[in-house]
């Protein structure tokens, strides 16, 4: 054994120097021959090992290094193709086009990507974040598919399953941007707020009050129900008197508070667009900028208010931009700048 | 709007009368707004099924359960007694790659060269994929750990189903190997889990060696035997066991490696066996020991 040590070590040594640049991990094959361990057991006594019984990883991904991401792709996986063999059992896919526009929308807010590296203990790039929220949306279509064809159980299991994956503040998300619903009193007035440059206007909107509509002929087409109007055809009843709006900003009427034509139709311009001129009145109480900014406000605030009034005309308001805030504001005066954009005026030397 | 099955029956036989005598064939684009468009969207599709199926009784002796799928051949691998000649050449395992790019020393697993592409001998291929199986089985009879690894997507499902095959034995990698997952363990999984638990494979079969040559390269530092599907273009002597055949068909990898991973499964089922014999023999001999003396 010692002749056998020594014999060893000066071997080593020897392939050592010849090749000092490469490591021990390099000469692994060249300097120890490799012996397999059951090959020794006859040759020297085993040592007395320590009891201690190693235990198998659990996850069967453990030796890709990310045992959590990859096991949670493959459930992931399993629960959309098992969800995807229910539905189709059930003839409910594969759906064709007509069909999935029926379907009512379900939108959900996944985790962000820090917290689903928390949930699944490993951490996520974007691209495998991405991959994961991929195939969260797959099963979010199924649970829709399964939700409207009437599966309360199959929709309840897959929400169980995606409900880890959502967000706490989900609904809080969801609820972001849209527009608070506008309360009406016990006189039937809307109040709504709208702004314009440096201006806040107070708009309170009310229908205008009609007088006894004459016995309805023949002659009159079938109405639309816009509100409280019965439109009266001109044709029909000459002599019939056509309701008006008035518009009070600031106690004032609108020409007096208003003097520029451009000013008194961009408030007005609602109620062409909408066809409800003659409608409804309108009180405001406005405060800040100047003629262009408050008549702006104004009609921010009276578009808001029709759409409250009348919900079927909001898609044409919101098609001709009235009902969002005009976000254009006077930009600020830059350092080295005349103004904001103007320039000083360019000297050769 | 929740349906028993009897209801869905009657409905479904009043329905294929209608529909055969109004002769509607594909469901038409209409809008589906209440529970009952859908149910109907779904009872129009259920009697059109139902028609063919009751049809189809006349028709061929053939049916789905009774005829190849294409699925058949990832979840109903042969077992390695029942592997045949024709089961490889089936699968493709005889094409190997262009004339050219073939390496040296795959020349005693080549049959020969036809149109340019070498033809993998499979009279070769079929009692080194048996000696493979058989090594997976006695590797597993004595708890081994096993790890496939194949880093293609259409590979992926085919790594994971083998692993699930073998049991709690047996571990997939079907996207990325890691390089340093066993020559730098106490980095990657900490010194906690290298010290308790078992971070070292006992076998590890390859799918694809030429993309994960790193991982053979660790292997062999480590000492881990290797089974690899060697295609025309590989040293062969890169893993342990090598088994001939074509690396690019998935067919190939769904057969080698169902395979394997089915002589896996009997290893883990050997084990079992053993140690239930082994649990009742120490029983008895327990109980003997507290056998009370006879008066």
């Amino acid at each position: 054994m010692n002749v056998l040590g020594v014999g060893r070590s000066s071997f080593r040594t020897a392939v050592a120097a010849l090749r000092n640049t490469q490591t021990s991990r390099a000469l692994a094959t060249t300097a120890r021959p490799y012996v397999p361990p059951a090959s020794l057991e006859h040759v020297a006594p085993p040592r007395p090992r320590r009891s201690r019984i190693k235990t198998k990883p659990e996850s069967s991904a453990f030796f890709t290094g990310r045992a959590g991401y990859y096991d949670s792709i493959d459930s992931l996986e399993s629960a959309i193709h098992h969800s995807q063999r229910a539905l189709k059992n059930l003839h409910l896919l594969p759906l064709p086009a007509f069909a999935k526009e029926a379907l009512p929308p379900l939108q959900t807010v996944w985790k962000t990507k820090e917290d689903m590296s928390e949930l699944l203990s490993a951490k996520l790039t974007t691209s495998r974040y991405r991959r994961v929220t991929g195939l969260l949306g797959q099963l979010n279509d199924h649970r829709r598919v399964a939700d409207v064809g009437g599966y309360a159980e199959l929709s309840s299991g897959l929400s169980s399953v995606l409900e880890t994956f959502e967000r706490d503040n989900k609904d809080a998300v969801l609820a972001r941007g849209i527009r608070k619903p506008v309360k009406f009193d016990e006189y039937g007035r809307s109040y709504t707020v709208g702004k314009r440059k440096e201006s806040a206007a107070r708009v309170w909107i009310i229908p205008v009050k009609q007088r006894a509509a004459p016995a309805p002929t023949e002659t009159q087409a079938a109405s639309p129900d816009f509100g409280t109007v019965d439109p009266i055809s001109i044709d029909s009843d000459p002599t019939a008197a056509v309701s008006m709006t008035e518009v009070l900003v600031n106690g004032m009427p609108l020409a007096k508070c208003f003097p520029l034509p451009a000013d008194r139709e961009r408030i007005i311009r609602p109620f062409r667009l909408t066809g409800l001129l003659g409608a409804y009145n309108v009180f405001a109480i406005v405060r800040g900028g100047g003629t262009t900014g408050q008549s702006g406000a104004v009609a921010h605030g009276i578009a808001k208010g029709l759409a409250a009034h009348v919900p079927d005309i909001e898609l044409i308001l919101k098609r001709s931009k009235l009902i969002r805030r005009d976000p254009r504001m006077v930009e600020r005066k830059k350092t080295g700048l005349a103004k904001a954009r103007k320039r000083y005026a360019w000297v050769k030397r | 709007m929740v349906m028993s099955t009897s209801v869905v029956q009657r409905a479904l036989r009043r329905d294929v009368a209608r529909f055969v005598s109004a002769r509607r064939y594909h469901t038409e684009p209409r809008p589906l707004k209440s529970p009952e468009d859908w149910s109907d969207f779904q009872l129009e599709r259920a009697s059109y099924k139902m028609l063919i199926d009751h049809f189809s009784a006349f028709g061929s002796t053939q049916t789905r359960e009774n005829t190849f799928q294409p699925h058949h051949s990832l979840h109903r691998p042969p077992p390695p007694s029942q592997l045949s000649l024709s089961a490889l050449l089936a699968s493709g395992a005889h094409f190997g790659h262009s004339k050219s790019i073939m390496n040296p020393n795959f020349m005693p697993y080549a049959y020969g060269v036809r149109a340019g592409i070498t033809v993998i001998d499979l009279d070769q291929t079929l009692p080194l994929l048996r000696r493979a199986a058989q090594l997976v089985r006695s590797i597993a009879a004595k708890d081994g750990i096993i790890v496939f690894v194949g880093t293609r997507p259409d590979l992926r499902p085919i790594v994971r189903k083998a692993a699930e095959r073998v049991g709690s034995q047996g571990y997939h990698i079907g996207e990325k190997w890691l390089p340093g997952t066993l020559t730098n363990k106490l980095e990657m999984f900490g010194p906690d889990v290298v010290k308790n638990g078992r971070v070292v494979p006992d076998l590890v079969v390859f799918l694809n060696p030429i993309a994960n040559i790193h991982a053979i390269r660790e292997c062999a530092i480590e000492h881990i035997p290797t089974i690899g599907i060697v295609d025309s273009n590989v040293d062969p002597r890169v893993v342990m066991y090598p088994i001939p055949a074509n690396d690019e068909s998935t067919r190939t990898a769904e057969l080698v490696s169902g395979v394997l991973s089915v002589a896996g499964r009997e290893g883990v089922a050997i084990r079992e066996r053993e140690k239930a014999v082994q649990d009742k023999l120490r029983v008895r001999r327990i109980a003997k020991s507290y056998r009370l003396p006879q008066h």
